[in-house]
């Protein structure tokens, strides 16, 4: 599709980030040591860390890819929502308190405490920037997303000016800065968020002027020529979903029939929402390929009782199907949504940002709170956007912004801007922690080089521009894809490289340094190798057809946590006891 | 210290058997044949089906946990405050 731009939405835009961004560079300018830089001097307060742990950890993932998930599958959107929020339940009870106690500015940090090493600096190092990497993707994919419709940029100028500009601000700021602006960006998400949510119960659902038939499918070719919708050239006035407007008087996404037989139920309450959308028969819409090549997208009428059990997505189909193994992608996929959360590099930092353990621990409560809250808005406005007659089916990652849009253009542009911030907070994380693993721990420890303050920061500087400038080219090659599946990704790495390590480093003192070594080497490797041996990314990535990407998968399924993570934790046992023995001082034999 | 690790572990492996719970319904109890046949298909109180209820409660709940967690695992020499 293409969007018309708005002033007033580039106005509002302009004048939030603008805020945010001389936030930012005033309180970067403060940050001069390393301490400074790397962990905002330990000074911050529980709460404001607290709601800085949401605006770290909700992402263009969960912002415009569960919204967008949702809006398209239905519940399958809402298990992310649910599983991102329990993994800070492995968070606030198992690795909050001892990772404050044992590490000073990195992930490496706290792992290497007891050992001193500079293979398990490498190793966790190398895997902190991995993760870091692989969570950049889908925030350089939200938000070339995002600048699309605002600006009427295409995909790769979006990604490239503000990964450019997300770049710039976190290479020359700090921690302190970064703190703030994810605190200002937690705040404002929970607010605005709830705001549309509650404007959405206000206006309740509504059916089309006009039932929309089963035969309207609609048609998107590109060619040499150019690109055009149901026969005649894409323009202003003939979008995807012009004709749909002009005929049915809604576009993509809306409500069928309604209980009783309802033209409209205004206002409704939220527990009346979400049991009128179950009662509910609702138009979705269904892609495929159409005689001459084209693509095609054709009316499918669904129960919203059916929308509101998981298995509509392709990653979760297996759950409605008999065959057992057919539900492992499910099941993978949970259980590495609830370690992953907790093995996140650019979560576990901020717990140095904070005085003690207590602090810790009570921020983390606080996240909790934010973020929860947050998840269960994400079910009202995916299923908002599924049925205001605004998406774009081809793009789920433009749910949310477009929801916003039925409401004026103002909350659009408060919605776009909050987005951006979304995406600058989490990048800021991410490239912090990615600073921190070269600067810190590759620089200093590793290759020892002698840096000194000022040297350690003016390295994690270069690091966080390089790191960025990577995630931009990558964020325009992986275009097409939900960034919330991308993020799954990340979290089976972080889950099956960290996970594994932390724990046993904490609760099994048998644990050696070849022991972690080993784990988190093979934990990383493994999970990576099979996501990219997996269907999905011969098919999402390589381009291949859906059965020759099962045919040719050297993987049975494709999320890895399920067998990688029992992997990690294996190596590790089996590499310490080892490793032990082999270090123990052999008895003298005596001779005869 | 002791005590609080004690709670935290409780509190967790609940949790845990929870989600777990959740998670073995939905893979396993909810689709025969490939059709809704009870699990989170079911209606809940309030019209609700079972799949919201449980999902909602799972995040709620985690925010019940975590909050107990730091009133009743506040040690004496940190002021025991509640977050």
């Amino acid at each position: 599709m293409i969007y018309e731009t708005s002033t007033l939405a580039i106005v509002v835009f302009a004048a939030f980030v603008g805020a945010v961004l001389a936030l930012s560079f005033w309180l970067g300018s403060r940050a001069r040591t390393s301490g400074g830089y790397f962990a905002a001097h330990g000074q911050v307060g529980w709460f404001v860390n607290g709601i800085a742990f949401a605006g770290d950890y909700l992402s263009a993932a969960s912002f415009l890819g569960i919204c967008g998930m949702i809006a398209f599958f239905g519940y399958d959107g809402f298990l992310y929502s649910i599983g991102y929020l329990a993994g800070w339940i492995v968070a606030l009870f198992v690795i909050a308190e001892p990772i404050k106690r044992l590490g000073k500015y990195t992930l490496a940090d706290a792992l290497n405490a007891k050992f001193q090493s500079r293979g398990v600096k490498l190793v966790a190092a190398v895997s902190t920037l991995v993760i870091s990497l692989f969570y950049l993707i889908p925030q350089m994919v939200g938000a070339g997303a995002l600048v699309k419709p605002l600006l009427g940029l295409p995909h790769w100028a979006g990604v490239a000016m503000v990964g450019a500009t997300v770049t710039l601000i976190v290479a020359t700021a700090g921690m302190v800065s970064t703190t703030w602006v994810q605190f200002v960006k937690g705040t404002l998400l929970v607010v605005i968020c709830g705001v549309v949510v509650a404007l959405l119960l206000e206006r309740g659902f509504a059916v089309p002027s006009t039932p929309i038939p089963a035969d309207a499918v609609q048609r998107i070719e590109k060619s040499a020529d150019g690109t055009s919708v149901n026969g005649a050239p894409i323009s202003a006035t003939n979008q995807l979903d012009s004709r749909l407007r002009a005929a049915h008087g809604t576009g993509f996404g809306s409500v069928a029939a309604l209980p009783d037989g309802a033209a409209a139920t205004g206002p409704l309450g939220p527990i009346a929402y979400i049991e009128t959308f179950a009662g509910s028969t609702i138009t979705t819409w269904q892609k495929g390929t159409g005689a001459t090549g084209e693509t095609t997208f054709t009316p499918i009428e669904r129960k919203g009782s059916d929308l509101l059990l998981p298995g509509a997505n392709p990653t979760f189909k297996g759950v409605r199907d008999d065959r057992t193994w057919l539900k492992l992608d499910f099941i993978s996929l949970m259980l590495a949504l609830f370690l992953g959360t907790a093995s996140l590099p650019h979560i576990l930092i901020r717990y140095y940002t904070v005085k003690d353990a207590a602090a810790a621990r009570k921020s983390t409560v606080v996240g909790i709170g934010a973020i929860g809250a947050f998840y269960v808005l994400t079910l009202y406005l995916g299923i908002g956007a599924m049925t205001s007659g605004a998406l774009d089916p081809t793009d789920s990652n433009m749910a949310a912004p477009l929801l916003a849009r039925t409401f004026g253009e103002g909350l659009f542009a408060v919605i776009s801007a909050v987005a951006f911030t979304t995406v600058l907070g989490t990048v800021s994380g991410l490239v912090m922690a990615g600073a921190g693993a070269v600067a810190h721990d590759l620089m200093k420890d590793v290759f020892r080089v002698q840096l000194d303050d000022r040297g350690q920061v003016r390295w994690g500087r270069i690091a966080a521009a390089s790191l960025g400038l990577g995630s931009i080219a990558l964020g325009i090659a992986f275009e097409k894809m939900n960034v919330t599946f991308l993020v799954g990704w990340a979290f089976n790495i972080a889950a099956s490289a960290n996970l594994p390590a932390l724990v046993m480093l904490l609760f099994w003192k048998r644990t050696t340094k070849e022991g972690v070594i080993a784990a988190m080497s093979v934990g990383l490797i493994a999970s990576l190798a099979w996501i990219l041996c997996s269907a999905d990314t011969l098919e999402k990535v390589y381009g291949y057809s859906a059965a020759d990407a099962v045919a040719s998968a050297l993987v049975p399924f494709s999320q890895p946590a399920i067998v990688t993570v029992p992997l990690g934790f294996a190596t590790l046992v089996a590499v310490s006891l080892f490793s032990a023995r082999s270090a123990r001082p052999r008895t003298p034999v005596a001779v005869a | 210290m002791k005590a609080r690790k004690s709670l935290g572990a409780v509190l967790f492996l609940v949790y845990l058997a929870c989600y777990a719970a959740f998670v073995g319904v939905a893979a396993f109890g909810t689709f025969a044949g490939g059709k809704p046949d009870g699990g989170l298909a079911t209606t809940a109180v309030g019209g609700l089906p079972w799949g919201v209820v449980a999902g909602i409660g799972l995040i709620v709940g985690a925010f019940v946990l975590a909050l107990a967690y730091a009133f009743f695992g506040a040690d004496a020499n940190e002021g025991g405050e509640a977050a």
